[in-house]
Order: C-alpha cells, then structure tokens, then sequence
C-alpha cells in the first residue's frame, strides 16, 4: 500500500540543486529542475553510485561518476552505458509547504 | 560575336521585373553594405554527376579529404555555460569532446581512451575529470593524464606522452567550431566575410530558443540544398507564393566557403502579378512563421501603403516590443526577407531582426544515404533581463512530422514540404538513367558553388 511521506520544505531547495532523503531504508534523490520538483532512487542504474551532486540541466540529471543522464521526467536514460530506467516518485506539495512523495 | 564575349554574358540572365536591388532602392533607411553587395560571378553549367550523392566512393573521399580539413560547427558555447560541461561531437567516424575549460576557452579532445580505446565520453554532460567508465583512466579536463588504476603495472607508459590528442577550436557568433586539421587558415579567415555581414546581429548575445534534429532519408547534400535556393517555392511551397518573391530572390558567393540567398517577403511572387496587397499581407501575417505575429486578424491594409512596408512596420514595433528597445536602423528587408547564409560545408544561418534561424545537416554517420538535419533558432530577449538557458535539443523519431515539434511554429509545416522533397530526391537519383543533374544557371548557382568548393578540398 502506498504510503505518504512528508519531506523537506518546498522552499529548502532550489532550481538545479539535489537533496538526498532516506525513507523507510530507501535513499532517494529530491530534485528541482525549471520550478518543479521530482524524486528517483539515489542510485544511478549504471553503476550504483549516488546521485547526490549530479549536475542537472533542464530536466536531466547527470551522474556525476560517468555523467550519464537521466530525464527526471520519466527516469528514462539517454547514451550507452545503461538502459535501465531510474525509478521515479511522485512528488506533491502539502499543506504546510513541504513536500510530500508516495512510496509504494 | 567572340567567344570571350561569349562567355561574360552566360549566366546573366535574371527575372524580368523587379530585383532586390530594386527594392533596396524604397527603403527609407540608410541601406547597409553588405545588402547592398551582389556578387555572383559565372561557375559554368555542366551537369553534375549523381555520384557526388549518392556513391560510396564519393563519401569516402569526404571522410578522408573534407571532413577533416574543414572548420565544422559543433555546438553553441550556451550548451556548455560552465567549466567541465562539454559537449559530444560526431562526424562521419569521428567523435570529439568539445569542452569548455575556462570562462572564455574551449578545447577539443579526441574521445578515445589512450588506454584500450573506449569513447571516454558517452553523451553530453558535466565532468569534473574524464574517467573512462572501462578501467578508470584519467584525464583533467585540460587532458592531462591523471592517472590509471593498478599504476605498477603500467611503467612503461610512464615515458609516454599521456595528454589527451586535440584538435583546434574556435568561435564566433556564439558558435564553436572544431578543425582536425593543424595547418588550417584561421577560422576568421574561412569565416570572411560572414562576421562583417552579421555586425547588426550578434548570434553570440542570442539564446537557442528551439532546437529540433531529425534524421533524413537523404545524403547530407542533398539535405542542404533544399534550403539553397528560392527556385523551388514555386511547386513545393506554392501557398507562400503571395508573399514570396521567388524568382526575384539574389544569389551570391563570397570565396570558397559563404554564399547567401535572399528572397524578398511581402512582395508577390513574380508568377503571381494579380495578387492584391491585402492578400500579400493577411497570407504572410498568416502563413511566414517569421513574422512578429501570426495572425493577421485585426490588421487592415492601410489606404495607400504597401504590403511590404505595412508588415515591416508591423514588425518593427513588435520586435522592438520583445527586445525593450528600437529598432530604428532596421531596413524592410532586414524586418522581413529571408536572408539565408550558407557557411561551407553544413551550417547555415539567417540574418534578420525575427529569430536567426540556423540549420545544420550532419552525415548520419558514416551512413552516405541518410543525414541529421538540425533546426535551432537563436532569440533576443529583453535587454537588462537574464539570458533564459538554451532550450534541450528536441530528437524527433524518424517517423515523425516537423509539424509536431510546436517550438519551431510555423516552420515545421514548410519542413514537412522539404521532407517530401529530400528523400525523394535520393531515391530518384538513384534510379536515374541519365546519371546527372542539371542546375539552374542562376538560382541554383549556389549549390554549384558548394560543389566546386568540395572538388577544392577532394583534389588539393
């Protein structure tokens, strides 16, 4: 069953910046690209490293070992080193200002 | 008659009617010289082999005489804003890291580890050192060797040279441009006179407000010439022909490396005498996709005025309204003609105070028989206010219509014209028994000059 997890304040992080949150064991990766906000697994699908850091540039991010990107949109990966999709939370924001995703 | 005489007078002839000198001569503002400039000398009129488009061979001596000798076009410095961003560059065979390594300096590596060979880069992105992703060699992003793991087991690279091989860069207009060849002329000697005649547009302040590629059925040739005259509006594009001076359009070379179109707007087309000058202006209000608006609801002819002058005005307000400042020096011509540069091989770019349009058509590869043809459009944007990013570049999947990409408006239905055009062309050749083309002495002179520019670099 899904649950909800509250998170950061909104205004906590900015555009382009990345914000590692542990929930229920998982390390995910909030995210802020052009005014929204996403969350992924905090482990890139090429080689485990964490994304922590990775630069992000419209809605791509980029994993800083060997700079694979991923459009945060869909999780989808661009290039040859992995085809394997990063997983992808919805994030929403709560009443109070923060922000909230659903884990499944 | 002598033969001497003969030969001066081929090629010369021109529409009847008005010319785009003509016009210059109703502009109210001082007209700029380089407008002024029509420079078409005589290239001949033999017909031209379909090898040079479709043959293997043909490509072949591309990749080993043109492709690298010729200063090439790789990205916008806006696509790689801060140090250790770089860009991957693909030619033919060859790939390139185009990396920028200070506020103003790019360089260009060789992407191939010096270790087993690996691409050291994948795609685009940021990097704070180049690891291969195969055993973690090491280079800063100025490619100086940093190191390899396992050292002891590498001592004899240690007399080595390790840096990462380069190739020479260098911009202009915002662009950077990469040659593999080390005794190349300086890329503002290829470039002249282009930067003279883009003094009033400065590409480089401009940012990529749409950036759209899609690869074609075509040789990247054959690609580029169907943005290389104005012949062709007359059975391609006849819905534009209200306002589209087609036959009329002037043709230059300068040197080996830039020529230019320029089809006047707002003028009908010299097949089309009877068109009103109402209807001049609502079909290119409606229809140009590079005016200051795209609607001609609510514009009315005023008594007395031409379409010409009505739209250019139209636009001048506009565009100034966009930028936050007048455009008092503007001519018409600049407000609404199409006025196309082509810079040898691949790249070609508009003047003009509406979006600069660039395209570039790329060999797929090492694919002599398919091309990547790439649309951006470089914009102005309100001066004091921040310069937006470059917009990501938009891949269209080989199915799909220009028209589907809204960031390009009105340009994308006229692509998808062209397309029906380009891998026809291809295949037809082909097909063709007489195994050539024959040019328009004139209007097609422009692509003949890119010819005789190859034949340059393939026999040198």
């Amino acid at each position: 069953m899904a649950t909800t997890d509250t998170l950061i304040p909104a205004t906590d992080i900015t555009d382009n910046q990345t914000v590692p949150v542990t929930l229920d064991g998982k390390n995910i990766l909030i995210c802020k690209a052009n005014g929204d906000f996403y969350a992924v697994d905090n482990m890139c699908t090429h080689q485990r490293a964490e994304l922590t850091g990775g630069r992000i540039r419209n809605c791509f991010l980029a994993c800083p070992l060997h700079g694979v990107r991923f459009d945060l949109r869909t999780g989808k990966p661009m290039g040859e080193l992995t085809r394997v999709p990063l997983k992808t939370y919805d994030v929403s924001l709560a009443d109070n200002g923060n922000l909230q995703i659903e884990l499944d | 008659m002598s033969e001497l005489i003969k030969v001066k007078q081929q090629g010369e002839a021109r529409c009847e009617g008005l010319s785009y000198q003509d016009l210059l001569n109703d502009e109210t503002i001082e007209v700029p010289a380089y407008l002024r400039e029509d420079s078409n000398p005589y290239m001949g009129d033999e017909d031209i082999d379909v090898a040079r488009w479709i043959g293997r061979d043909f490509h072949e001596q591309e990749k080993k005489k043109l492709w690298p000798k010729v200063w090439q076009m790789t990205c916008r410095e806006e696509d790689i804003p801060e140090v250790g961003d770089h860009h991957v560059y693909e030619i033919v065979d060859q790939s390139i890291i185009v990396t920028r390594t200070g506020e103003n300096e790019f360089k260009a590596f060789i992407n191939s580890c010096l270790h087993r060979g690996r691409i050291l880069r994948d795609n685009d992105g940021h990097a704070e050192e180049f690891v291969c992703p195969f055993h973690g060699a090491t280079w800063d992003i100025h490619g100086n060797f940093k190191g390899i793991p396992c050292k002891w087991d590498f001592s004899h690279l240690d007399e080595k040279d390790m840096s990462l091989p380069q190739v020479k860069t260098g911009t202009w207009g915002g662009f950077i441009f990469i040659n593999f060849d080390e005794d190349c002329v300086p890329l503002d000697d290829y470039l002249s006179p282009l930067p003279e005649h883009f003094a009033r547009f400065p590409l480089h302040d401009y940012y990529k407000g749409a950036h759209v590629e899609r690869v074609v059925q075509c040789n990247w040739k054959v690609g580029a010439e169907a943005f290389m005259e104005s012949f062709h509006t007359l059975e391609t594009h006849s819905e534009i022909l209200t306002f589209t001076g087609d036959a009329n359009s002037q043709y230059d070379t300068f040197g080996d490396h830039v020529s230019r179109s320029v089809t006047p707007m707002g003028v009908p087309s010299p097949h089309m005498p009877e068109v009103t000058e109402a209807e001049t202006m609502r079909d290119i209000l409606e229809l140009s996709g590079r005016m200051a608006t795209d609607s001609a609801e609510g514009h009315e002819m005023p008594e007395g005025l031409t379409a010409r002058t009505y739209v250019a005005e139209t636009n001048r307000e506009m565009f100034s309204e966009i930028i936050g400042e007048p455009l008092d020096q503007a001519t018409k011509s600049e407000l609404e003609d199409a006025i196309l540069y082509m810079l040898f091989p691949n790249t070609q770019v508009w003047t003009g105070y509406h979006g600069n349009i660039v395209y570039r058509f790329l060999p797929n590869g090492d694919d002599h028989t398919s091309c990547i043809f790439e649309t951006m459009i470089l914009m102005r944007y309100p001066k004091g206010t921040k310069k937006p990013d470059p917009a990501e570049k938009n891949t269209l999947r080989p199915d799909q219509a220009f028209s589907e990409a809204p960031e390009i408006g009105g340009l994308g239905p006229v692509f998808d014209q062209d397309d029906s055009n380009m891998a026809a062309v291809q295949k037809g050749m082909i097909a063709s028994r007489k195994g050539k083309v024959s040019l328009a002495s004139y209007q097609e002179s422009r692509i003949r000059h890119l010819h005789q520019t190859i034949d340059k670099y393939l026999n040198a």
